[in-house]
C-alpha cells in the first residue's frame, strides 16, 4: 500500500470512528418516538445518544454540553421545535450545529417555516429509518469535514504568519536604517508589502567604507511561497560576497554564479544595485532587469539604465557598472514593477511614463522627504478594492549633504 | 491569456492574446504540451496582441526556450510592442529569445 492510500484509509477510519462516537441529541415529547429514533441510530452504529423530552430541556442540555447533531420534533408542549431552532441560531456557538427536524404534518408552508427558523434538514413522520440514518450520517460527515478543514486552515494560517515574520526579518531592521541615516546624513523612505502572506521582493542597504552606502532592490519572478523561499536563498547567498559589495557589477556576477545553478528553470531575480557616496553624490550602479530607478530632482525625473539579464538565468550575465552622480537635492528611487503594472480602476496600466508623471507632480507639491509616502497614498487610492496583484517594494534615499562642502 | 497554434508543415506560429502573467502558468504549460504533441521545427511566438507580460510570464518564455532546445526545435519571438517590448529589452531576454 503506498503512502497516499494509507493516509486516505486512515482518514476514512478516523471519520468512521468520529461518526460512531458523535453525540446525537434526540428531542421528542413522546417517549415511544424517542425510543424508536434511538434504536434506529443505535442500529446504525451510533453509540453516544442522549435524549430530551421537551424544548426547554433540550436547550439546557445543549448549553451544558453541545452535541454534534440534534434530531428535533416540531410539535412539543411549552417550547416548540421552531423556537428551539430560532433560539439556537441566535447563539453564535450553535450557528453551525446540524438540526434535523422531524414532523408529521408536512405542508409546503411548514417546510418554508422549518428552514426559515434555522433547521438544517427535514425528515417526515412516520420516520423512514434508512432515510433518517442516511441524513444523520450526511450531516455529521459534513460537520466533521468542515471542522477538519477549519482546523487545517487555522494551522496553515499560523504557519504562514510565522513564515511572514521570518521573511520580514530579511529586510533591513529599523535600527540599521536609522544608523545608516544618521551616519550618512541621508533620509531613507521605504515600503514593502507582499500581495500574499509571503512575497518575492527583497531590498536592503548597508554601510560601506569611504563614505559609501549600498542599496539594492530585487524581485523574484512569480510570487507566493515559491518566490518567498527563493528570497531566503538569495539573501543567504548575498552574505557570502561581502567583499564584492563595493562593486555592483561584481557583486551581482558573484550572486548570479551561485543562483543560476540553484534556481529552478523559469525562476530568476530582477535586480538593481547601487553604491552611493553620500558626500560627493558619486554613484556606481548595475542593473539586472529591474524597473528603471528614478533620480528625482528639482528639475524633474531622469531614469537610470537598469538593463541587464536578471540574476539566475545564464552563466555569463555580463553585468556592467555605470557611473552617475546625484546632484544637490536629488534622490534615488527604486521600486518593484507592480507600481507600473498594476491596473487602475479604469483597467488601464499606469506604466513607466505614468509613474514618472506622478512623481514629478508630487515632487512639486510638498516636502521631498515624504515623497514616497505621498506617492503610495496616491497609488493605493487609485487601486481597486481587491489586493495587489504582486508584491510592492519602494525605497528612496535622499542624501542631505550633497553640495554642502 | 489565450493562444492559437497555426502549424504549417512544421513551421508553427503561436498567436497570443491577453496578458501573460503568473496566473497563466497552467495554460502556458498546456501550450508547451500542445507544441510537443505536434511535429514542429520552428515555432514563433507572436506577441503583437499581448498588452502585458510580468516577470513570471518571462520565466515561462525561458521554460519554452529550454523545451525547444531539448526537443530540437527553434523558438523565435515576434511582434512585441509597448510594455512587452520594453520588458524584453530591459531584461535582455530579447537577445536570449531571438526576439
Amino acid at each position: 500500500m503506498d503512502e497516499k492510500t494509507s493516509s486516505q484509509t486512515q482518514q476514512i477510519d478516523e471519520l468512521a470512528l468520529a461518526l460512531e462516537s458523535a453525540r446525537v441529541l434526540v428531542v421528542d415529547d413522546m417517549a415511544l418516538m424517542r425510543q424508536m429514533i434511538g434504536m434506529c441510530l443505535a442500529r446504525g452504529g451510533h453509540k453516544n445518544i442522549i435524549y430530551a423530552s421537551d424544548g426547554d430541556e433540550a436547550l439546557q442540555m445543549i448549553a451544558d454540553d453541545p452535541p454534534d447533531l440534534v434530531v428535533l420534533d416540531l410539535n412539543m408542549p411549552r417550547v416548540s421545535g421552531y423556537e428551539v431552532c430560532r433560539s439556537l441560531r441566535k447563539d453564535p456557538r450553535f450557528a453551525d450545529l446540524p438540526i434535523l427536524v422531524q414532523s408529521a404534518s408536512e405542508t409546503p408552508e411548514e417546510r418554508v417555516e422549518v428552514f426559515a427558523s434555522g433547521a438544517t434538514d427535514f425528515v417526515s413522520k412516520p420516520i423512514n429509518q434508512p432515510e433518517l440514518l442516511a441524513r444523520v450520517r450526511m450531516h455529521l460527515e459534513n460537520r466533521f469535514l468542515i471542522n477538519s478543514l477549519k482546523e487545517f486552515r487555522e494551522s496553515m494560517n499560523s504557519e504562514l504568519v510565522m513564515a511572514r515574520d521570518m521573511q520580514q526579518s530579511l529586510l533591513p531592521d529599523e535600527t540599521v536604517i536609522k544608523d545608516i541615516e544618521k551616519h550618512n546624513n541621508v533620509v531613507i523612505e521605504h515600503f514593502y508589502q507582499a500581495c500574499f502572506e509571503l512575497g518575492g521582493d527583497l531590498w536592503g542597504c548597508w554601510q560601506l567604507p569611504d563614505d559609501q552606502v549600498g542599496l539594492y532592490v530585487l524581485d523574484i519572478a512569480g510570487h507566493g511561497v515559491g518566490a518567498a523561499l527563493n528570497t531566503f536563498r538569495t539573501h543567504a547567498s548575498m552574505g557570502r560576497f561581502q567583499q564584492a559589495r563595493v562593486d555592483p557589477a561584481l557583486f551581482m556576477t558573484e550572486l548570479n554564479s551561485v543562483l543560476t545553478p540553484a534556481f529552478p528553470l523559469g525562476q530568476f531575480a530582477t535586480m538593481f544595485y547601487a553604491v552611493i557616496n553620500y558626500k560627493t553624490g558619486h554613484m556606481t550602479y548595475a542593473g539586472g532587469g529591474a524597473p528603471k530607478p528614478m533620480v528625482i530632482g528639482p528639475n524633474g525625473v531622469r531614469l537610470l539604465d537598469s538593463t541587464g539579464i536578471p540574476v539566475g538565468i545564464v552563466n555569463k550575465p555580463d553585468y556592467v557598472n555605470i557611473e552617475d552622480k546625484l546632484e544637490p537635492n536629488e534622490s534615488l528611487f527604486c521600486y518593484s514593477d507592480v507600481l507600473v503594472e498594476a491596473p487602475e480602476r479604469d483597467g488601464s496600466m499606469l506604466g513607466e511614463e505614468g509613474l514618472v508623471r506622478w512623481v514629478e507632480e508630487l515632487n512639486q507639491e510638498g516636502d521631498r522627504h515624504t515623497l514616497i509616502s505621498r506617492l503610495l497614498k496616491r497609488f493605493f487610492d487609485a487601486q481597486p478594492a481587491a489586493s495587489l496583484p504582486d508584491d510592492l517594494t519602494a525605497v528612496v534615499i535622499h542624501p542631505r549633504d550633497l553640495g554642502a562642502s | 491569456m489565450d493562444y492559437r497554434i497555426d502549424n504549417n508543415g512544421g513551421k508553427a506560429t503561436v498567436v497570443f492574446t491577453g496578458d501573460i502573467t503568473f496566473s497563466e502558468n497552467v495554460s502556458f504549460r498546456q501550450l508547451l504540451k500542445d507544441i510537443s504533441d505536434q511535429s514542429v521545427e520552428v515555432c514563433n511566438f507572436d506577441l503583437s496582441s499581448v498588452d502585458m507580460v510580468d516577470s513570471a510570464g518571462l520565466g515561462m518564455f525561458l521554460i519554452a526556450r529550454e523545451q525547444s532546445e531539448t526537443a530540437g526545435w527553434k523558438l523565435t519571438v515576434s511582434g512585441a510592442q509597448g510594455h512587452v517590448a520594453s520588458m524584453l529589452k530591459l531584461t535582455k531576454l530579447s537577445d536570449l529569445l531571438d526576439a
